[in-house]
């Protein structure tokens, strides 16, 4: 193989190409959407529209109508619809991952449909609720009430799609004999799974601890959710970095082998 | 190589096409179009005058919602075979079909419940229709990602004879753009903008349209010239 132009040999020798001529550009490219994307969510989540932490759900009429009434909300649905497409990105890295793994291709199948409801439900749902009543504050206030239970439950309160996912992604990685990632993030991500569990009771109450904003809902769920997210992006980063270049699908050896079937099957 | 069933796959999507224009036909509504400043008694009036064209549409949206799927999956086939590092494209490409369709045919079963019972209270019609352009737009990410997803792959396509020309990616691109100004809908109730306006509704219906259209020749052309197995890196 010639070394292309541009690039140069590392100490083994092997060409070192730059990040952008690197055969790993299409996971690159993905994986650092990721961070864009949570950036983003966070920003149009908490300071833009204040959606988030969420509003109490005992709040009066009138303090949910003074909600919809806030001057960001529609902007916030603008970005949120246009960035809607980098969710299922972010949980194609993770299936990238999964497919790595030695288990069985069901467990990406299933991590596939559940990301799938995930993001309809916890996304678009919440999405056209809050921005519904924000576009037309003159609903009866019965109607913005009901908007506001709507989107906040749905954001929260989405449990099945994503214990599904966890559960597939967790259970992957402790199954998992090529070590792609450490075995101890696969138990972490079970517990991942079980802060979906606890965000069940805000289907029953209005009130603290265990409301949609509740400490023992809301805030622990965030408290396992937010490290966890920042350490296994870490260490997906490592895996990809580690990935050796000859179980990439554009390999030089696998493309020769591509070629030859190509030329064989051609009349 | 076989590539019949691709090909029977494919020819669903002009099947939408011709079912598309029978509606257009059969049930005049989509030329009547209900403005974002109309009142809720207004809206409601308009749901009792065309309930049963507004049915006609939603069933026939219904099945063409669907009936769009095949098309992206030949898709995403046909991606998977070019063969990036990994098939992190073509996975972000299927989870966009499945939400954006879904949100498609949701935004259906909205109209289509207004019309079913239009003496509801009005109140209630105008949500369902805020409700049904709400869902018609949120698929503008995820579309406009799907084509960001595959003009990437093909831009990094290292073959010598690359699946998807390269014009394929620009055209990709393009559409994309043209898809961007639907989401500023939520912010106008009137103008260019507003969900009835010339730039949320007629340019995105009709790059919607127009997309379809030549993917399906561009799927046609490429599945035809296939010569090896799929090698599915699903």
């Amino acid at each position: 193989m010639s070394v292309p132009a541009g690039s140069f040999a590392s100490a083994a020798g092997v060409p070192v190409r730059p990040w952008y001529r690197s055969r790993k550009l299409d996971q690159w490219i993905c994986f650092w959407s990721v961070p864009f994307f949570y950036n983003l969510f966070g920003l149009v989540f908490v300071p833009l529209s204040s959606m988030m932490p969420p509003k109490s759900p005992s709040a009066s009429t009138q303090q949910i109508v003074g909600f919809f009434q806030g001057d960001h909300l529609l902007i916030a649905c603008v970005i949120l619809t246009l960035s809607l497409g980098l969710a299922p990105v972010s949980n194609a890295v993770y299936l990238t991952q999964i497919k790595r793994m030695s288990v069985s291709p069901a467990f990406r199948v299933a991590f596939l449909g559940g990301t799938v409801m995930g993001a309809i439900v916890g996304m678009t749902f919440p999405l056209f609720c809050f921005g519904l009543g924000a576009f037309r504050p003159g609903y009866d206030p019965a109607v913005l009430v009901m908007l506001y239970d709507f989107g906040y439950l749905a954001f929260i309160g989405s449990l099945g799609c994503f214990c599904v996912t966890w559960a597939m992604f967790g259970l992957a990685i402790i199954l998992d004999r090529n070590r792609i990632l450490p075995k101890w993030l696969g138990y972490y991500t079970v517990w991942q799974f079980m802060s979906e569990l606890m965000a069940a009771p805000i289907w029953l109450t209005q009130s603290q601890p265990f409301g949609w904003n509740g400490v023992m809902t809301f805030w622990f769920a965030m408290l396992v959710y937010v490290p966890w997210q920042f350490i296994i992006y870490v260490w997906i980063y490592k895996a990809i970095k580690r990935q050796p270049e000859d179980e990439l699908d554009n390999a030089p050896s696998r493309t020769r082998v591509r070629q030859r079937d190509t030329a064989g099957a051609a009349p | 190589m076989n590539t019949r069933g691709q090909r029977i796959l494919l020819w669903i999507a002009p099947a939408a096409g011709a079912l598309f224009l029978l509606a257009y036909f059969l049930f005049p509504i989509f030329s009547a179009s209900l403005s974002p400043t109309q009142t809720p008694d207004e809206i409601a009036a308009f749901f009792h005058d065309h309930g049963s064209g507004i049915l006609g549409v939603s069933v026939m949206i219904n099945l063409i919602g669907g009936m769009l799927i095949p098309l992206f999956a030949v898709t995403a086939v046909q991606m998977s075979r070019i063969g990036n590092s990994s098939p992190v494209f073509t996975y972000s490409y299927i989870l966009c079909v499945g939400i954006g369709t879904t949100a498609f045919l949701l935004a259906d079963y909205c109209w289509g419940i207004a019309a079913y019972r239009p003496d509801r209270n009005p109140q209630l019609l105008t949500l369902l229709n805020d409700m049904g352009w709400f869902l018609f737009t949120a698929p503008v990410g995820t579309i406009l990602m799907q084509n960001l997803c595959l003009a990437l792959a093909i831009y990094l396509d290292t073959r010598a004879e690359p699946v998807f020309p390269r014009w394929v990616a620009h055209f990709n691109v393009a559409t994309a753009v043209l898809f961007v100004p639907g989401a500023f809908t939520f912010l106008h109730k009137t103008g260019p903008l507003a969900w009835n306006g010339i730039l949320s509704f007629d340019l995105r219906v009709l790059t919607f349209a127009a997309y379809v259209a030549v993917m399906f020749f561009v799927l046609l052309r490429i599945v035809g010239r296939q010569t090896e197995d799929v090698e599915l890196r699903l």
